[in-house]
């Protein structure tokens, strides 16, 4: 894989930054500034601040391809006037959001009005601090690096019901309950088809797991697990058929009706941070990351920057099913849904793992061929 | 969670219009409920007792934005009754003519409206989609696609086009293949099955002690069409059947008003036919001279005429999209209706809420209620 990785970028620039500082400066200071540890803590600084950038970016590109994908499903060309082809046109929407105000209602508890959205956004952005975009992107290997995502990500209902029992609503309440019984019934069949993974690939690492499928990728042997991983990771981002927490029909907005201005696009933001987010999972626990199957030729993987080509087009094909299922179902009922959470989901985990736990003990499938040795 | 009221409305996503319907809640089930409606007066019935019997037609379409035709020929046919006026035939098959493309168009609307409450977005913007093609055909002949002021006392404003009923068979054609893909879009779902069936259930009984009418009545399994039952204008001369199921739930009258779709394409294609044949006048030749164009100016002739008409009383019901509307028109000699007074169908659907609401959940509410297919300008009127 190529040398350049978002790690040596940014620690370059704060390489030549401090340099160029410091030619200016006595000796004494020079030293200070250009020590190994102020370029590595700057390098540090640098990275998070790209990284907030690129996953800031590419959040508000989903929007957009998710728009145009909808647009086609129903027979409409989405946002079309802004920018080409509609590409600026989450930017000025943000925009505007960003110049509105904020009305908290009357009787609102202040702190966990603001307190709710941020959190909500700052634990969905951390988790790109470690999901893997390509070989050599973290700053540093992180073993239990799967573990970590997930338990950042299933903040979210905490700051959801905080937000939404502060908003002082019957509606935000009602949705916020909602959210929360749906995010934690759910939590559990998405955890058990990630256990379905680490079983195979032996390690808690995501670099690892994403190694692991050289020979073939997870989706096939562990169908059943992307099946079930695919379905709770919907009901995590609360999209359609799964979005009854902010069901518009009946309850307004849900737990964010009471919010505006940069609060809601903080709401709106974060949810799309983790359903990229949950792309990008699914991309790396299923479809190889950002490797390609053998059979094809090694050239298409040559040219700079190719494995974070290869992996973003993979992300944006399986977000791209997710609006294929949002533009084509209707919502369940929470009643139904949690049915169908601990009915059905849990039952399918369970017997993905164990499906799992079946392939490492035979390792050799006569189609699929064989899996990796457990924890290389 | 303990027992609260909320209040769906007077803005709410679920109304589609101006009303509040307030619910008793307990976590998500739905104890009591009670529908408020009067948030659109605007005292139409009132207003008519001062206009022109002609200028009425304008009120007509206010009452329901996506069934302004149907209105309309409700008030005509009792006007006309109580003026001693009848209309040529050609005038009653065009009048049919106008109710079929506006119930295809109300149809089309009520569905947009229940799969986007139930969450199906694709099928609400297909659905608007061909109702544009419906309401281009009323443009072309009538000049609105809103508010159409097209039906007179006596007759229809103008003839058709030419080359009207070509363009009408071929969007026929195309809504009959894209009644087909809504169905497989709703029926074909297992979701939407599990949203829909057996919700909302109001019973034959129920829906008779209620007033309930239309759509809602025929899913009860009761065969009720004034279409059938007292036909008016040219439905006696017509061969359709009368949608009918026997779930009463959301399910049944989904079934009903996509059947009542097919059958106007049907009566449609039957009507267009027989426009085809049988040229002649649209509008009654001898009218009083103050019934002319509503616009004309009225000069001192016209009020010297008021009193030349005969008094007289018009009563009328028809099959409107919603149910069964009623107008009644008191004649007392003068250029202006002494009283008018309507029914809604709608008014009467929404009262019998708490029969097929109550016991349910807060999400069955969109659905429920989304199958009624409110329509509030007719409710307050």
């Amino acid at each position: 894989m190529a040398s350049l990785t978002l790690y040596s970028v940014s620690y370059d620039l704060a390489q030549a930054l401090l340099g160029a500082i410091g030619s200016i400066l006595p000796t004494g200071p020079r030293a200070l500034i250009t020590s190994s540890d102020v370029v590595t803590g700057l390098a540090v600084l640098v990275f998070g601040a790209l990284l907030l950038a690129a996953s800031m970016l590419n959040t508000i590109l989903l929007i957009w391809w998710e728009r145009k994908l909808l647009g086609r499903f129903m027979d409409r060309r989405g946002a079309m006037h802004v920018g080409y082809a509609g590409l600026l046109q989450n930017f000025a929407d943000g925009l505007k959001l960003f110049r509105k105000n904020t009305f908290p209602p009357r009787e609102a508890d202040g702190l966990g009005f603001y307190f709710g959205p941020t959190a909500y956004m700052v634990s969905s952005l951390a988790i790109f601090g470690i999901l893997p975009i390509s070989s050599g992107w973290n700053s540093g290997a992180l073993p239990l690096s799967l573990l970590l995502a997930l338990t950042i990500f299933s903040f979210a209902p905490l700051f959801i019901f905080v937000s939404a029992w502060s908003s002082n609503n019957k509606y935000s309440l009602m949705g916020g309950l909602r959210s929360a019984a749906q995010m934690i019934a759910y939590e559990v069949p998405l955890l058990l088809a990630v256990v379905a993974v680490i079983i195979v690939a032996g390690s808690f690492d995501l670099t690892t797991i994403v190694y692991d499928q050289k020979n073939y990728w997870f989706w096939g042997p562990l169908f059943l697990a992307l099946v079930v991983f695919v379905a709770a990771m919907l009901a995590e981002m609360e999209r359609i058929p799964f979005d009854l927490p902010e069901a518009e029909a009946e309850l307004v907005e849900g737990w964010n009706t009471e919010y505006g201005g940069m609060l809601f696009a903080f709401f709106m933001l974060a949810d799309y941070l983790r359903a990229l987010v949950g792309s990008i999972l699914v991309v790396l626990l299923f479809l190889g990351g950002w490797t390609l199957p053998s059979w094809i030729p090694a050239s298409l993987s040559a040219f700079p920057l190719a494995g974070i080509f290869w992996f973003m087009l993979k992300t944006y094909v399986v977000f791209g099913l997710f609006v294929w299922v949002r533009a084509s179902l209707p919502r369940i009922r929470t009643d139904q849904l949690l049915r169908v959470g601990w009915n059905r989901m849990i039952p399918l985990a369970l017997l993905s793992v164990f499906l799992a736990a079946l392939l490492v003990t035979v390792r050799c499938v006569p189609v699929l061929g064989c899996v990796p040795s457990a924890g290389v | 969670m303990s027992e609260m009221w909320i209040n769906m409305g007077p803005q709410h996503p679920m109304t589609h219009g101006l009303w509040n319907l307030r619910v008793r809640i307990e976590g998500e089930l739905i104890l009591d409920v009670d529908p408020e409606v009067g948030y659109l007066h605007r005292g139409i019935e009132k207003i008519s007792e001062d206009r022109h019997y002609n200028e009425v037609i304008t009120l007509m379409d206010r009452c329901c934005y996506v069934a302004g035709l149907a209105w309309e020929h409700l008030y005509i046919l009792s006007a006309e009754q109580a003026l001693h006026i009848a209309p040529p035939e050609r005038a009653e098959y065009l009048r049919t003519m106008c109710d079929e493309f506006q119930r295809i168009a109300s149809h089309q609307m009520w569905y947009a409206a229940f799969v986007q409450d139930i969450g199906l977005m694709s099928p609400f913007l297909y659905a608007m989609r061909d109702r544009d093609l419906v309401l281009d055909l009323l443009q072309d002949y009538t000049g609105a696609r809103m508010t159409y002021e097209y039906m007179r006392v006596g007759g229809v404003r103008n003839d058709l086009p030419p080359g009207f009923t070509d363009r009408a068979r071929k969007v026929l054609d195309w809504l009959t293949d894209r009644f087909r893909e809504y169905d497989q879009l709703c029926l074909g779902s297992a979701i939407f099955h599990k949203r829909c069936d057996g919700l909302g259930i109001l019973k034959a009984n129920d829906a008779v002690a209620h007033g309930v009418t239309g759509p809602m009545l025929r899913s009860a399994g009761l065969k009720r069409d004034l279409r059938k039952d007292r036909p008016y204008s040219a439905y006696d001369r017509l061969e359709f059947d009368v949608a009918l199921a026997d779930g009463a739930d959301v399910t049944a009258r989904y079934l009903v008003r996509m059947e009542e779709m097919r059958q106007s394409v049907r009566i449609l294609r039957q009507v267009l036919d027989w426009l085809d044949r049988h040229p002649g006048p649209a509008i009654a030749e001898r009218l009083p001279r103050w019934l002319g164009a509503p616009y004309a100016p009225i000069g001192d002739e016209g009020y010297l005429l008021k009193r030349s008409f005969p008094k007289g009383v018009g009563l009328s019901s028809v099959e409107e999209p919603h149910g069964e509307a009623q107008a009644y028109v008191v004649n007392e000699g003068g250029e202006h209706p002494y009283r008018v007074k309507f029914r809604s169908p709608v008014f009467a659907n929404v009262s019998a809420a708490r029969q097929y609401l109550v016991g349910y959940h807060v999400a069955d509410i969109p659905p429920i209620m989304g199958s009624v297919d409110v329509c509030v300008g007719e409710v307050d009127r």
